[in-house]
């Protein structure tokens, strides 16, 4: 493979680590406007769907690309392959951002303002932001040391949610008018779940681009 | 190697003057499968596939250690016949040669020489070879005609009917498409494909793509030596060897 193959994929890496960086930020930005209950942050994450979706469409069809004018094989076409799954759950990540700011605008008139807090949310998204970011620095630098304990953080996210639908179905039952936001906090709770088998799913893939070798991070 | 080898090398250097081409290269050569070498130029590919069918034994100064068994017999023991060998194993080069005779005196040559001399018999081998190379509905009509008025790979694919001819078992090509077009190379490894489930097939080839399309088991070579060998899609997938995954990448070579 020519060396314009090898600039080209460096400057792609570049692009999809920026898409990764964008969507979790929407997904940071998203928890910090329903902790903080702010309307006019959740609204500009929404607003960056478009971007986002530009993003993927951009990189989507310029992996494609490469692989037509390169025919990538070994370490190249794994790290081609690699960059077309990232960008893949990192479009899911920022939506599940967007998906969350939907949420505090819908909520911003109902009762119980600090269940997002009760029930754990940010604490939950804290680890789970921290995989995302763990993932990809993996696969910025290849270092595998960032994703070792993925599996192990990923069971500590499920719990985590089965604790929080468990609380959440308790406020209800105590009072029922928290219904509507505890419902949607049970969503954001799950959103945040799947944001976390993402990041397994981008680590699985950068180990198979560095090793060669296919896992399952469950 | 779970198929059976038809060829295995042991320890096989190869030594032109003082030049050592080869380097103890020990490998199996799976029976109805197509092995592909690769590796950059004067890596030694081509001198280890002319190894075996002992086409080296017409370059002066050649000499050889190891041994290459053919059927676990070793084609450079005491015994045995060189022309015998290259019957059961032919060979096909870079740049289609055929003889300035017709299309069927082409095809019936190496029969003639291995005395096949009834006329309805060669013309019964004559059709069958150039059936198996893909060419007998282009040419059924103009057997007569010279061989030299036909396209590179029509006269390629002759030249593997002029090969198959005389019933080998392994077909030994070095470079088979490199001075054809696209699609006359397509033509060839369509062929390479229908081939292998009759014989075994070795391929030596600069293009890695066509390793990789047309081959069940590649070697990588580098400076004589047996660098990597496995399945075809692990060793484009993921090599083990890093001096392998840098040069089909494309980092070196």
């Amino acid at each position: 493979m020519t060396d314009k193959f090898h600039d080209e994929m460096a400057g792609m890496q570049q692009k999809v680590l920026g898409m990764g960086l964008f969507a979790e930020g929407m997904l940071r930005d998203a928890v910090e406007a329903l902790r903080t209950q702010d309307i006019s942050l959740a609204g500009d994450v929404k607003a960056r769907k478009g971007a986002l979706s530009s993003q993927n469409d951009i990189l989507e069809e310029e992996v494609y690309r490469m692989i037509a004018l390169y025919q990538p094989v070994a370490r190249d076409m794994r790290a081609v392959a690699c960059a077309l799954k990232v960008i893949a759950s990192a479009e899911r990540i920022g939506r599940y951002g967007k998906d969350i700011a939907n949420v505090v605008i819908a909520t911003a008139d109902s009762r119980g303002k600090d269940l997002a807090s009760g029930l754990a949310i940010p604490h939950m998204a804290g680890l789970v932001l921290s995989m995302i970011d763990d993932s990809l620095r993996a696969y910025e630098t290849g270092d595998l040391e960032f994703i070792r304990h993925h599996s192990e953080r990923d069971d500590v996210v499920d719990a985590l949610r089965h604790t929080i639908f468990r609380e959440g179905i308790t406020y209800m039952m105590e009072e029922p008018r928290t219904i509507t936001r505890c419902m949607n906090y049970l969503m954001v709770a799950r959103y945040l779940e799947r944001c976390a088998d993402h990041s397994c799913k981008i680590a699985e893939k950068v180990h198979y681009m560095v090793t060669g070798e296919r896992i399952e991070i469950k | 190697m779970t198929t059976q080898s038809i060829i295995s090398t042991q320890g096989l250097t190869l030594w032109y003057g003082e030049t050592r081409a080869l380097k103890g290269v020990t490998m199996e050569v799976a029976d109805q499968k197509v092995t592909a070498l690769i590796g950059p130029s004067g890596c030694g590919k081509s001198t280890l596939i002319r190894c075996f069918n002992r086409m080296n034994d017409l370059v002066c100064d050649c000499r050889i250690e190891g041994s290459v068994d053919f059927h676990g017999n070793n084609i450079y023991g005491n015994g045995a016949d060189p022309v015998d060998i290259r019957r059961r194993i032919g060979m096909v080069f870079q740049k289609p040669n055929p003889f300035p005779k017709s299309i069927y005196e082409n095809v019936a040559y190496g029969p003639r020489v291995h005395g096949v001399t009834d006329r309805a018999r060669l013309d019964q081998v004559v059709e069958e070879s150039l059936r198996k190379a893909a060419l007998w509905d282009e040419v059924r009509d103009r057997l007569s005609h010279s061989a030299m008025c036909l396209s590179g790979g029509q006269q390629q694919r002759l030249c593997i009917a002029r090969t198959l001819a005389v019933g080998p078992e392994v077909i030994l090509m070095d470079e088979p498409c490199s001075a054809l077009d696209p699609i006359a190379t397509a033509k060839i490894e369509a062929l390479i494909g229908e081939l292998k489930q009759q014989y075994c097939v070795i391929i030596v080839t600069h293009n890695m793509q066509q390793a990789s399309r047309v081959s069940d088991f590649t070697g990588f070579m580098y400076l004589g030596e047996m660098v990597e060998f496995g399945e075809t899609a692990q060793i484009f997938e993921s090599p083990r060897e890093e001096l392998t995954e840098n040069y089909i990448t494309g980092r070196f070579g």
